[in-house]
């Protein structure tokens, strides 16, 4: 499996503050990945660096095996969706049409045609009369028409409002698959990368916390309730992600490869979103001990 | 590039043509007018004496509106370069960074280099042409009040006793106000870079621009081409106010005089009129029957007045020199354009 995004080490600074740090992980190819952090955990960071906005103050980055944003050759295989994604106010739908055939060789016409036509834009109206969602598919329209081989979105539907936002994403979808092109986007709507993402990264901290196929994650981690107990009297082979206790009962999220197989507990399916939060509040908790330096056993 | 370049510049080209053509409209409409005083004045056929009587016919008959044209073209071909670095310099790149489409731009299918490289080739050249062609049309329309000016020996009205050399026709004719387009577009561009905002780069551009156009007549340009020297009479040197300081260089009347300085008949430095011709006077009490002025009094004890000075046969080299200057500063604020935008990668 390759690699569309390769990182090592790989680190932005802003000023005297990291807004990346240390960051290692390969995104594989053929993939809807959904990157997933807090706020401030460096995904805009890490989005902007893959298509060569920002340029790395630590650390390697390749995307497709090449330096980002090093070439047009370069620039033509990775489509851009920018935060709250830009347009230029004064210009046209049509006009943003034109330029992107201008601006890109491999431009697609038809393709843009076709899409702005079915999506209902009118070709006459400024990008800055648009509403957020039209904005979004005018942008999308221009990052899918040059033809990419990946296409990279950042917090694509976050202004959305929740129709505008299924229908963006259920586009994203089919376009993803006719043209065949990988995709990572980021987002911090668990329920959205839910319906649209077969991969997952977790990403806290400039760490990543679990990166995997979804299914697979779903596959491995487990709810369990049970009699009130400590959780470092567990088997090896299971990873204890939350724990949650009450005077009589133990709730506990575990990732595990095999079945569990102690009659004490009770096995449940465990939902992405919870799935998610749980790592998300695992690195919170461990942040927080480590500002305090209160030292407590976990395991 | 140069699509989007001019899809995006075209409002602002559209209005600089407009102006362009309403101020040639407006030259076109006077200058025949002007030309023809010209003639009527028979000051192009004038031999020595007889050319301050045909100017000063020539002046009398300017009507209003061609004072007000003389001077609203000057002012234009000043201002135009700030005009151009404030509105097209400084929004260029910072409206860009401020509504993020650099992120859109930069991430399509050219790079950043060619993008702000045909940004500031297509618009920087336009800012030079528009400036360039209104003093070109303009030095047209002025040619009659010009050569009035270089013809004029004696006394004229204030208006029209600035030479080729004064700041401001120095600075409205020629090529340099093709060097101060470029210096300002390029400057707007730069602060527009720095500051990421199109409005602190607009204030940033007005001021920088204007302390420049300052400093430029009063500490760089007297240094740009070396003098010649000479020493002239007094009294022909110091015709205004006996004041020991040159007001024009005999010989050469539309000289730009850098420096002068009054010597006695020994070849010292004197800052004083002596007190023997300081008396002197029309009146001539002192002087018994003859009729004296302290001119003629120093010219008779052999003062004399050494000069420094750029004939007008130096007019051009100055011209060219201060115009490279400006296109110099140009390349190097764009480069720091680049650099910065390389270095920074948004």
């Amino acid at each position: 499996m390759s690699a569309v995004i390769e990182t090592v080490g790989l680190g932005k600074q802003y000023r005297r503050q990291w807004a990346l740090a240390d960051c290692t992980l390969s995104i594989p190819a053929g993939h809807v990945v959904g990157l997933v952090g807090p706020n401030g955990a460096g995904k805009t960071t890490l989005l902007n660096l893959a298509v060569g906005l920002l340029a790395p103050d630590a650390g390697t980055i390749e995307v497709l095996g090449g330096i980002p944003a090093a070439g047009r050759a370069q620039l033509a295989r990775v489509g851009f969706l920018a935060q709250d994604s830009p347009a230029y106010a004064g210009l046209s739908v049509a006009d943003h049409l034109e330029l992107g055939a201008h601006l890109n060789r491999g431009w697609d016409a038809g393709l843009a045609r076709g899409r702005v036509e079915r999506l209902d834009l009118d070709l006459g109206q400024k990008a800055g009369t648009l509403s957020g969602g039209q904005r979004a598919q005018l942008a999308l329209t221009l990052a899918i028409a040059k033809r990419p081989e990946l296409l990279i979105l950042d917090e694509p539907v976050a202004s959305l409002d929740p129709l505008a936002r299924r229908e963006f994403l259920q586009d994203l979808m089919e376009a993803a698959a006719e043209q065949e092109l990988s995709v990572v986007l980021s987002s911090h709507l668990i329920a959205d990368l839910e319906r649209v993402c077969d991969y997952l990264i977790v990403l806290v901290g400039s760490r990543v916390r679990v990166a995997g196929p979804v299914d697979e994650l779903l596959a491995t981690h487990h709810v369990l309730s049970g009699p009130r107990r400590d959780p470092a009297t567990l088997p090896d082979g299971l990873e204890v992600i939350s724990a949650s206790h009450t005077d009589v009962q133990t709730t506990l999220l575990v990732r595990t490869s095999g079945p569990v197989l102690d009659p004490a507990w009770t096995v449940s399916q465990v939902g992405l979103e919870d799935l998610v939060l749980a790592y998300l509040s695992q690195a919170s908790t461990r942040r927080r001990r480590d500002n305090h330096h209160h030292l407590e056993v976990q395991k | 590039m140069m699509w989007l370049t001019w899809r995006q510049f075209r409002a602002q080209a559209i209005t600089a043509a407009a102006a362009l053509a309403a101020f040639a409209i407006l030259l076109a409409a006077t200058g025949p007018h002007l030309a023809s005083l010209y003639t009527t004045s028979k000051v192009a056929s004038c031999h020595g004496y007889a050319c301050d009587a045909a100017t000063s016919a020539f002046y009398s008959k300017l009507a209003g509106l061609d004072t007000v044209v003389y001077l609203l073209g000057i002012g234009l071909i000043l201002i135009a370069p700030a005009i151009i670095g404030i509105f097209w310099g400084a929004p260029l790149i910072a409206r860009e960074l401020e509504t993020r489409t650099f992120n859109l731009a930069w991430t399509q299918g050219v790079t950043r280099t060619q993008w702000l490289a045909v940004k500031l080739a297509l618009t920087g050249l336009a800012a030079m042409a528009v400036t360039e062609e209104l003093s070109l049309i303009y030095a047209w329309w002025a040619n009659p009040i010009s050569n009035a000016i270089r013809l004029n020996t004696g006394s004229a009205p204030q208006l029209f006793s600035q030479g080729p050399f004064s700041s401001v026709i120095f600075a409205s004719h020629g090529v340099t106000p093709l060097g101060y387009a470029a210096f300002a577009f390029a400057l707007g561009t730069a602060a527009g870079v720095m500051t990421r905002r199109a409005v602190p780069a607009m204030a940033i551009t007005l001021a920088v621009f204007a302390a420049v156009q300052l400093a430029m007549p009063l500490a760089v340009r007297p240094h740009l081409v070396s003098p010649s020297h000479t020493t002239a009479s007094i009294e022909a040197a110091d015709q205004v106010y006996a004041s020991l300081t040159a007001d024009v260089v005999p010989g050469h009347p539309d000289a730009w005089i850098l420096s002068s300085q009054a010597l006695n008949a020994a070849g010292q430095p004197v800052s004083t009129i002596p007190a023997a011709c300081n008396n002197a006077n029309p009146s001539g009490e002192k002087g018994g029957t003859t009729q004296i002025t302290p001119g003629q009094c120093m010219q008779s004890r052999g003062y004399r007045e050494a000069i420094s000075y750029l004939p007008t046969s130096r007019y051009w080299s100055l011209q060219v020199i201060e115009t490279g200057i400006f296109l110099a500063l140009a390349l190097a604020l764009a480069w720091f354009s680049f650099w910065r935008l390389g270095r920074r990668r948004a």
